[in-house]
């Protein structure tokens, strides 16, 4: 792992940790209902500060914290057009299985790649440091995985390119 | 499987097997480019009918495809008068007249299955030979300071084959090459992507030393290349390539050889999209697999619930409803 993403997934989870103290909180402007104070932003005491977390210019963290839910959304990185696509549809893909990742946000926040979205449900229904460990880990693998990807359209373009052009050659 | 098969396998097998023993048929069915066949025994089990239609049609009888199918297929040919309504081309068999031993049989088989390509392949087929002439007339100019002078034409005639709705391949006959240029558009950003990648590859492929052989490749996007740029009507946009073939005449000096490459290059864009698409799925059972493994992930932040049989102090089973 280079060098600098480790400090990088750190200072997430060390952050994600902190925030990840949420306690049930119904709304103050409707009666009877219980809403991610963070997504419906009516009572601006509920919300707490929100922060990002920078790797460089492409590949960023925010984390917004409230009283009873936490946005956390990601921005990948994208070096070309061929990660811009492939990172787009594979976000995409995730985010139309969301109903399975119960965190998961259906859309992400405008400038980012992907959302997601816990609240204090969540955090009650399930371990809080495995809810961590699966951030962190999905912004390990996701790299991986999108790069690979790119390798193995140009081994594939490659093989393709060589053995169409061997059998027009002279034989 | 890599390389796309230049006959059709329907025509190859239904052939086959009537062959052994006539029956009845009437099978529609298409191929590439929008290609349609009708296979069928109008009058008895006996007479064969294939019939093909082909978009390019028009194109294809001004370089002389009738002749040339004439030339390949004989007294199977139908005269243009009796092809089938709707088709271009039809083709009769008479299986009480096939030829006896098994390997001519094979060989008609093989000549028939591939009706798509033989017409196809005239354009090229007249190009070469206009390649021929050309070389053969063609003078060097005598020196250097005499290339200003403005030089007798020595480029063959542009061909162009709309093979496609939109897209179409530009043939050009000139004293040492034939020079193929296909267009092609993508339809979507993914595939303008992967096609683009796909397509610098061709180009870098033939920096190997295996394929020093292989003819040229040329790719643009968005500008048409300067063979075919005066053409009215030229799409040019984010979403089209030109790809260019250069085919010098090593390439197509041996018939059996020439004809062999034909086969592959009339073939290039189904098998450019086709490799697309293939990647797109691949990318797709990838992501599919990703997608399971995450989700095994974050179910392991979930509690085991422990289910223990719960027993009521009399040593029945409780079950919650």
């Amino acid at each position: 792992m280079s060098n600098t993403l480790r400090p990088y997934l750190n200072a997430v989870r060390a952050t994600l940790t902190a925030a990840l103290t949420l306690e049930n909180f119904s709304s103050q402007v409707v009666e009877r209902h219980n809403k991610p104070e963070v997504e419906v932003q009516t009572s601006p005491e509920a919300l707490l500060h929100p922060l990002i977390v920078s790797r460089n210019e492409s590949e960023r963290v925010l984390i917004e914290p409230s009283v009873n839910s936490i946005r956390l959304s990601i921005a990948i990185k994208q070096a070309d057009e061929i990660e811009k696509i492939l990172c787009h549809k594979f976000t995409r893909f995730m985010m139309m299985r969301a109903e399975g990742f119960v965190i998961l946000r259906r859309k992400p926040l405008p400038g980012y790649d992907i959302s997601f979205l816990i609240t204090n449900f969540h955090s009650e229904s399930m371990l809080k440091h495995k809810l961590v460990d699966f951030i962190i880990q999905f912004m390990e693998d996701v790299d991986k995985e999108i790069s690979e990807m790119k390798l193995s359209l140009n081994a594939r373009a490659r093989i393709v390119a060589e053995s169409y052009l061997s059998t027009v050659s002279l034989t | 499987m890599i390389i796309l098969e230049s006959h059709s396998v329907i025509i190859n097998d239904v052939l086959t097997d009537r062959f052994e023993k006539p029956s009845r048929a009437d099978i529609q069915f298409v191929d590439y480019d929008n290609v349609r066949f009708h296979l069928s025994t109008p009058s008895s089990k006996t007479q064969l009918l294939l019939s093909m239609g082909i978009q390019c049609w028009p194109d294809l009888v001004k370089y002389g495809a009738r002749e040339h199918l004439q030339d390949e297929y004989q007294d199977y040919l139908l005269p243009q008068d009796q092809t089938e309504q709707e088709y271009d081309v039809s083709l009769i068999i008479d299986l009480e007249k096939l030829p006896e031993s098994g390997e001519d049989r094979l060989a008609l088989i093989s000549r028939i299955s591939h009706l798509k390509s033989t017409a196809m392949s005239s354009p090229f087929l007249s190009a070469f030979s206009e390649q021929s002439t050309l070389q053969a007339n063609y003078k060097e100019p005598a020196g250097a300071q005499q290339a200003d002078i403005v030089q007798p034409e020595n480029k063959g005639e542009l061909k162009i084959v709309r093979y496609r709705e939109e897209e179409a391949i530009y043939i050009q006959a000139t004293n040492d090459r034939v020079t193929v240029i296909f267009s092609t558009v993508f339809k979507e950003e993914t595939d303008k992507v992967f096609g683009r990648v796909f397509l610098q590859e061709f180009v870098d492929a033939r920096k190997l030393n295996a394929l020093q052989n292989a003819p040229q490749v040329r790719y643009s996007n968005r500008e048409p290349p300067l063979e075919i740029r005066h053409l009215p009507g030229l799409k040019n946009g984010e979403d089209w390539g030109y790809v260019t073939f250069v085919l010098s005449p090593r390439h197509f000096s041996n018939p059996t050889q020439a004809q062999a490459n034909i086969n592959r290059i009339q073939l290039f864009r189904d098998y450019l999209h086709y490799h697309i698409k293939c990647s797109k799925a691949y990318m797709h059972s990838r992501m599919r697999h990703r997608v399971a493994e995450f989700l095994k992930i974050l179910n392991r932040a979930k509690p085991e619930v422990a289910a223990t049989e719960k027993k009521t102090a009399t040593g029945r089973t409780f079950r919650t409803r």
